[in-house]
């Protein structure tokens, strides 16, 4: 459906984007993921035609489109401020586009109509001057007004970012129905990782102008192909040479000494592990406990590394600070670069 | 900012149209007509002669005045600063009580200035104002010249020029945040720290283009200085002008002014700095409307309360004595003693008795207001070109259409009427010396920086993301433009329009050489109303002018500007995260800085 | 919705006056270019920088009733100039009038002025006007002159008018007018310099004369702009200064003065204002139609009854006021050299401008 096909992107002698190469799939949620100034926007802006790349193709379903201006791709695109026109009523935005293309007036009324109905947009509100919604509504807005002409792709930048934390969650779950109910093939930019790892059916991990991986979320996150990619998504604990050697001499031959390596906290136990035989104990002391309901949260000295542990206590007593600690750690669950 | 190519310029039709209209505007009108003057002047006989800069070094008086400009120019940089930040925070940013009528009595430098603005100072300070004659009368010994020099020019100008800060800080004080004063005032921070250490230094980037903007009118002073410098603080100005009206004097006059125009570009490039730093624009998505802040501590209060009264008489009290001047015989005014039977309507009844009063106020107001109009139109487009294309062409434009900046309009008018007083290609093989065109030309000029700086930045302040929207949704740039962008500039475009039209009114500067004899325009006749070796109510009749331009004047800022400040606090509810700021106020920078550094009339 | 419209109706504005433009522009120039031979009617437009005090009106309608159409532009002296040497390509005015021989010195040298000899050619004396060509004509005559108020017993008055300059006990009780874009201001300078020529000099004069200069300007005060010299007399800021004569009588009149006049030895500066046909002009006839009428005795006489003038037209000057005969009759002419100074009053007014001026 969307393939970047060795785009290289300049801002005169600074290279923004050295050699891209993407395939999304028709009807894909594809996130592209990555801190700030890491290239994903820019990626995002010569898929829309905004930026001329200066080497590569850009492919929308199999056809290039890289000398066709922005207006002639049919893609829809959501801004991270959502760009709604101020002059102009709420209405009036999502007609615009209706209206560059010189639709008939009833026509308008009646697609407008449609789509806000989609997006949850009263009638009262297709009245109101864009200033006068919330947050969330204006990015309805924005969404509609992309979506009333039926582009071939969404592109989303950061949509999420302005808004509140717990609107944010919300609004997450109804961008992915929305998503899911059109069917339509969505590039969704964001620095978020818990966002891209909800929302997404695969991500791109940028860093740097250069892609460190493609996969699933879930790939993402168990099987991170790089360093950056491991600690750039979700919590990590680093572990220290000396519990490194520790742990090789417990047994956990099949790591590699000397190299750095990563566990997620998730995957450290307190208690001997039901389903990992191979795990390693190593001692250590309890320096701080979290209660988190669900869960806690343990800080754990051992051999030079300050670890974080994640784990489930119904029904077992919890450690107390300053006690000694066990800690089990499974070799298969290390992730060494 | 990735279409910086020549290339992308060339790709759109309505860009090439632009430019190329523009090119021909440039070279027509801008450099072809005063390259001509300068190199007539430089190099009369097709040698270069240096004598002119030999002359202005041993001439004391001019580098003397030369150096009084800058030194007035530097000082107000200071002074304005500190009365214009003063009269914003008390009328948009403190508490005070009546601050609406405060505003007012502020914003009439608004409608008046050169020299009746200086002549008004002096009746009142000056060696025969009254309150010169009521100090006296207490205290003998005081100095009855005390208010003349540098001093008084100073004093002069700093009132006169705080336009800047009331149109330009006003509106920038109103984006200020306010959740950060909110937090700020959490943390126990008092009503000075959050003062000097918050709004001060999110309003650095505008108090400092104003500062630019006042410095500019310092360099240019004229009239203060004539009339309150005395012997001791004369400006360039004057001897600016007088050289350009003689012949042989013109290269001196051209290398002043030359020579001010290179502090002008030198600040112009600042200007361009602190824009680019783009610091202009509250960078808060959803920006709490400022409140206005109670000031707590009492004998601060009072005192501030009376500061602002007492700058409030002193703004408004020459703009009343002028309305009464206006009904006084003039030798009453000139001689000081003002009695009843001093009052008079005669100097109305001859301004309106005279056969055609009203002609030159219709020919000025058709004049000014298609000039600001084609200003104003014609360079939305090419702000807009300016500034998404940055390209050696458009730099090399931008400056170009700087020129009326540097020279004197003396100069400008004269070059057009030499230029085209045969038939020119450039214009069709017209010849335009004589037509009613010229003048219009000439108008259109003088006012094309001004109205460049002000749409640029409007332009600026429209985020770009919006004309990506537009394209996205598969909007032509045309359209774009039209739909889009023009509607979210056209407060500012319409308060520029006003600004100029209302500088252009009482114009004399370049309609004395370019009118067309059928079309006086009103500084023409006021000129020829206020001249003459037996005219002895000449002060009087400049007064009843002023009445009525301040009239004239006040209902077009009405119409811009005065509808939306009646209710300033709805105005600011209005503004949200993604709308863009109504930047009307903003732009209504005062009539000063629009000027040219040396404009003779008053 | 109101938006976009504002938006159409602004270009509409815009278009209309962009027709309205070009239809001034097409039909102007069509008039400007196109009517050499044909464009005998229409209106006369007279130039002139002596429009002021009511004469502009007073003239348009003897004019109107003599059955002349006339427009009068009304300048200031150097802009006046200024602007007919600039238009010489393409004039718009026809007639020029009221500049002084300098000025009309300058249109001469710079082919702006056509040569006509007026039928009243004879009633006037050739020497006040262009006496070698004959390409301008005399009018009227002024003198510019010190005056004082002889009412007031307080002043101690100079037996010689350079006392004033010379004796510290008038140091800034006179003032000068320091506006020298001016024709007075000018003439002043002229009047100083005068008797200090000396071809052989740089700038055609001596450095006495520049000290004479320099020690006026230096112990005189500027004139304010704005206010009136008699205005400073009532309120006894100043003793003396400088005026053309005409303007003696109405100002005795509105301020309660009896003027004085300090008369130089030497005499003092007289001006002619002049007048000619402008160089080009397509109403060449109605414009040397005008000159007979206007420079003749019977018009030039009313103009010097109204005005308090003093016409040179011999014929004119019965109807002049007894008073203004008696004071011009009583100042004797000093001796200028008109060539010399025509030539160098721009360098004399710019080196004055540089180094004297305070």
């Amino acid at each position: 459906m969307i393939t970047y096909d060795n785009i290289e992107v300049r801002f005169g002698d600074h290279i923004a984007i050295p050699d891209l190469n993407l395939e999304v799939s028709q009807g894909e949620f594809f996130t592209l993921l990555g801190p700030s100034g890491c290239g994903k926007t820019t990626a995002l802006r010569t898929l829309a035609g905004f930026i001329d790349p200066s080497r590569g193709e850009i492919l929308l379903e199999g056809k290039p489109v890289t000398r066709l201006p922005s207006e002639k791709r049919r893609v829809g695109m959501v801004f991270q401020n959502y760009a709604l026109f101020p002059s102009m009523s709420v209405g009036e935005n999502i007609a615009f586009g209706l209206r560059v293309r010189k639709t008939k007036g009833a026509e308008v009324s009646r697609l407008v109509a449609e789509i806000a109905d989609q997006v949850e947009l009263t009638p009262e509100q297709l009245e109101k001057n864009v200033s006068e919604l919330s947050g969330g509504q204006q990015q309805r807005v924005a969404i509609a007004r992309a979506l009333v002409l039926k582009p071939r792709i969404l592109l989303l930048d950061e949509p999420l970012s302005n808004l509140d934390a717990k609107l944010r969650v919300q609004l997450r779950e109804q961008l992915k129905n929305l998503q899911r109910e059109l069917g339509i093939t969505t590039v969704y930019v964001t620095h978020d990782q818990e966002e891209a790892l909800t929302m997404s059916d695969r991500i791109a991990v940028f860093n740097k102008g250069v892609v460190e991986q493609v996969g699933t979320p879930q790939e993402i996150y168990e099987r991170s192909a790089t360093e950056f990619v491991c600690t750039f998504i979700g919590a990590m604990n680093r572990l220290s040479p000396e519990l490194l050697d520790e742990l090789l001499r417990g047994g956990a031959s099949s790591l590699g000494a000397g190299r750095p390596s990563y566990v997620r906290p998730e995957r450290i136990g307190l208690r001997p592990p039901q389903f990992a035989p191979g795990a390693v104990r190593v001692e250590g002391i309890v320096c701080e406990r979290a209660f988190h309901g669900v869960y806690s949260t343990y800080t754990i000295d051992t051999h030079g590394s300050r670890i974080r542990a994640l784990v489930t206590e119904s029904g077992v007593p919890a450690l107390a600070e300053g006690s000694r600690a066990e800690v089990y750690v499974d070799p298969a669950s290390v992730l060494q670069y | 900012m990735s279409n910086s190519s020549l290339r992308s310029m060339v790709r759109s039709p309505l860009v090439v149209v632009v430019t190329l209209v523009l090119l021909w505007f440039v070279a027509t009108f801008l450099v072809f007509p005063n390259v001509n003057l300068l190199v007539g002047t430089f190099f009369p006989d097709g040698r270069f002669s240096g004598g002119a800069v030999e002359k202005l070094l041993s001439s004391e008086r001019a580098m003397n005045s030369l150096w009084h400009s800058f030194l007035l120019a530097a000082t107000l940089a200071v002074t304005v600063n500190v009365v214009g930040i003063f009269i914003v925070l008390v009328t948009e940013y403190f508490a005070i009580r009546g601050a609406r009528l405060l505003w007012l009595g502020y914003a009439t430098t608004l409608i008046y200035g050169g020299i009746v603005l200086a002549a008004g100072y002096n009746f009142i300070y000056g060696r025969y104002g009254f309150i010169t004659n009521a100090v006296r009368n207490v205290f003998p010994d005081v100095d009855p010249n005390w208010f003349s020099g540098y001093f008084a020019v100073v004093v002069v100008m700093t009132f006169a020029t705080t336009t800047n800060h009331m149109l330009f800080l006003g509106s920038s004080l109103a984006k200020i945040d306010y959740q950060t004063i909110e937090a700020a005032r959490s943390m126990g921070a008092s009503t000075v720290r959050i003062l000097w250490r918050i709004v001060l230094p999110a309003l650095r980037p505008m108090i400092f283009a104003v500062t630019v903007l006042t410095f500019l009118t310092g360099l240019g002073a004229l009239t203060a200085p004539l009339v309150l410098g005395g012997q001791d603080f004369q400006t360039i100005a004057p001897i600016i002008l007088t050289f350009s009206r003689s012949t042989g004097s013109r290269d001196l006059a051209a290398l002043l002014a030359i020579l001010l125009g290179v502090a002008t570009i030198i600040l112009l490039a600042l200007m361009n700095r602190v824009e680019k730093s783009g610091v202009y624009f509250s960078v808060a998505k959803v920006a709490t409307p400022l409140k206005k802040q109670p000031i707590r501590n009492p004998l601060a209060n009072a005192l501030v309360h009376v500061a602002a009264y007492a700058l409030f008489v002193v703004y408004a009290a020459p703009v009343l004595l002028i309305v009464l001047f206006s009904f006084l015989e003039s030798t009453a005014i000139l001689t000081g003693t003002i009695t009843w039977d001093a009052f008079t309507l005669d100097n109305y009844a001859t301004v309106f008795g005279s056969t055609a009063v009203l002609r030159p106020f219709v020919v000025s107001v058709v004049y000014s207001a298609l000039a600001s109009l084609i200003a104003v139109v014609g360079l939305l487009f090419v702000a807009r070109i300016l500034q998404k294309h940055r390209n050696p062409l458009s730099t090399l434009i931008e400056y170009l259409l700087h020129i009326p900046w540097i020279l004197p309009t003396i100069l400008i008018a004269l070059a057009l009427l030499q230029t085209f007083d045969r038939p020119n290609a450039l214009v069709g093989g017209n010849v335009l010396t004589g037509t009613t065109v010229l003048l219009l030309v000439a108008y259109v000029v003088v006012k094309i920086p001004f109205t460049l700086r002000l749409l640029k930045a409007s332009f600026a302040s429209v985020p770009e993301s919006l004309e990506d929207a537009a394209r996205i949704l598969g909007a032509p740039a045309l359209y774009t433009l039209r739909t889009v962008l023009f509607p979210l500039v056209v407060p500012t475009a319409a308060a520029i329009t006003a600004l100029n039209f209302n500088s252009l009114l009482d114009d004399y500067d370049a309609a004395v050489f370019l009118y067309h004899p059928l079309y006086q325009p009103l500084g023409i006749a006021i000129k020829a109303s206020t001249e003459g070796e037996n005219n002895l109510d000449s002060m009087s009749i400049t007064f009843v002018y002023t009445v009525l331009l301040m009239i004239i004047m006040g209902l077009t800022m009405y119409l811009v500007y005065g509808r939306s400040r009646v209710s300033p606090s709805r105005r600011r509810r209005r503004r949200s995260g993604v709308s863009v700021p109504d930047r009307t106020a903003e732009v209504l920078v005062a009539a000063d800085p629009q000027r040219p550094p040396v404009r003779s009339s008053t | 919705m109101h938006r976009p419209l504002r938006v159409t109706s602004v270009a509409t504005v815009l278009l209309g006056a962009l027709a309205l433009t070009a239809c001034s522009s097409g039909g102007e120039a069509a008039a400007g270019s196109g009517g050499e031979s044909a464009d005998a009617g229409g209106t006369l437009v007279v130039y002139t920088n002596s429009n002021g005090d009511g004469r502009g009106e007073w003239i348009t309608e003897q004019a109107t009733e003599a059955g002349f159409d006339i427009e009068i532009v009304g300048l200031g002296g150097a802009d006046l100039a200024n602007r007919v040497v600039a238009e010489k390509n393409n004039p718009v005015g026809d007639v020029v009038f009221g500049l002084n021989n300098m000025y009309f010195e300058t249109l001469k040298a710079e082919e702006a002025i056509a040569p006509y000899t007026p039928a009243w050619s004879g009633e006037v004396d050739e020497q006040a006007g262009d006496a070698e060509d004959g390409a301008y004509w005399p009018l009227v005559e002024q003198a510019i002159v010190t005056v004082y108020d002889s009412a007031d017993d307080s002043i101690d008055v100079p037996d010689d008018v350079s006392k004033l300059w010379t004796d510290d006990s008038y140091a800034g009780r006179y003032e000068v007018n320091t506006a020298l874009g001016q024709a007075t201001p000018q003439l002043v300078l002229a009047g100083l310099l005068a008797e200090h020529t000396d071809e052989g000099e740089d700038l055609g004069v001596t450095e006495d004369g520049w000290e004479q200069v320099e020690a006026y300007f230096a112990n005189g005060t500027p004139a304010e702009e704005g206010t009136d010299l008699y205005a400073r007399f009532a309120r006894d800021e100043m003793d003396f200064g400088t005026i053309p004569s005409s303007g003696i009588t109405s100002r005795d009149a509105e301020y309660g003065t009896t003027t004085g006049i300090l008369v130089p030895e030497n005499g003092v500066p007289y001006v002619t204002e002049q007048i000619a046909v402008i160089e080009g002009t397509k109403r060449q006839d109605q414009a040397q139609e005008f000159i007979d009428w206007f420079g003749s005795a019977d018009v030039q006489g009313a103009f010097a009854a109204e005005f308090s003038a003093y016409p040179v037209n011999e014929a004119a000057r019965e109807q002049a006021l007894p008073e203004v005969i008696e004071r011009m009759e009583s100042l004797p002419k000093q001796e200028i050299d008109w060539t010399l100074t025509r030539e160098h009053i721009g360098e004399w007014v710019e080196k004055t401008e540089l180094e004297y001026l305070p």
